[in-house]
């Protein structure tokens, strides 16, 4: 897996591509409390290179958005598809995020 | 009639779980599943595979084997451990229709297991648990 992240004016955009599994799903968590512990009140997931992701995974993606919920923000998810838009729908978490195609459209709804 | 078992015993650790993945990676390329099923495949012994490394064995110290066979497209997996009795059929189901606030984190590994597999067995042998499916299997029951 890989993160890179890109500061927008109004949110933190994390491009993660490749395989979220229980091995690798904590560094998403660390950059995630960076982010949030610089002031950074939106994070944008854009998981459009995303392979893989397991219910460790999804833990990460709940957590971080439970946690800037708490803070007055937002976790949002943008570019999924495939096996993680699955995971998403199978376990009815696409209902709990904000979802929208494009990173482009993603920071436009902000 | 089902090839002979192939079998990989390792410690019931996270970090098992990739190992295990390219061993089960070689029958799934042997019965022809594509790219797509063989990530599903994966997802579905990581999801077995850490519950077994949490909750198996009380000191955390431990092994689990996966064995698999194959047979006409699809392939019987077996994954057993030698810990305490404990049926992941029996968990129940996280509650979807909570808001985020509210959700729990965790309890969704054996749900996408379930939804992949549809039927998953299990069994308690002796001192072993064994979890069993077949891949592809039938398809999701409705929980």
């Amino acid at each position: 897996m890989n993160i890179e992240a890109t500061q927008f004016e109004k949110a933190i955009l994390l491009k993660v591509s490749g395989r979220m599994d229980a091995e690798n799903a904590g560094e998403f968590d660390k950059a995630c409390e960076l982010w949030i512990s610089q002031g950074a009140k939106h994070l944008i997931a854009d998981l459009a290179d995303l392979q893989y992701v397991s219910s460790m995974g999804l833990r990460s993606f709940l957590a971080a958005a439970q946690r800037l919920r708490s803070l007055s923000g937002s976790l949002i998810l943008c570019g999924l598809k495939g096996l993680p838009r699955q995971v998403f729908e199978m376990t009815k978490l696409d209902s709990l995020f904000p979802i929208y195609e494009t990173a482009q459209q993603a920071l436009a709804a902000l | 009639m089902g090839s002979p078992f192939e079998r990989l015993t390792l410690p019931a650790r996270v970090e098992s779980v990739r190992a295990f993945h390219r061993f089960v990676r070689s029958g799934a390329e042997a019965v022809g599943l594509d790219l797509a099923d063989m990530d599903k495949l994966d997802l579905v012994l990581e999801e077995i595979l850490i519950n077994i490394a949490r909750y198996a064995y009380e000191d955390g110290a431990g092994d689990v084997q996966v064995a698999y066979s194959t047979e006409a497209g699809s392939l019987l997996v077996e994954v057993t451990d030698q810990g305490r009795s404990f049926n992941p059929l029996d968990a129940a189901p996280p509650d979807l229709a909570l808001g985020l606030a509210d959700r729990p984190i965790g309890g969704l590994g054996v749900l996408l297991v379930r939804q992949i597999v549809g039927l998953l067995s299990y069994r308690r042998q002796g001192n072993q648990n064994i979890l069993s499916f077949r891949f592809p299997g039938p398809g999701p029951i409705t929980p």
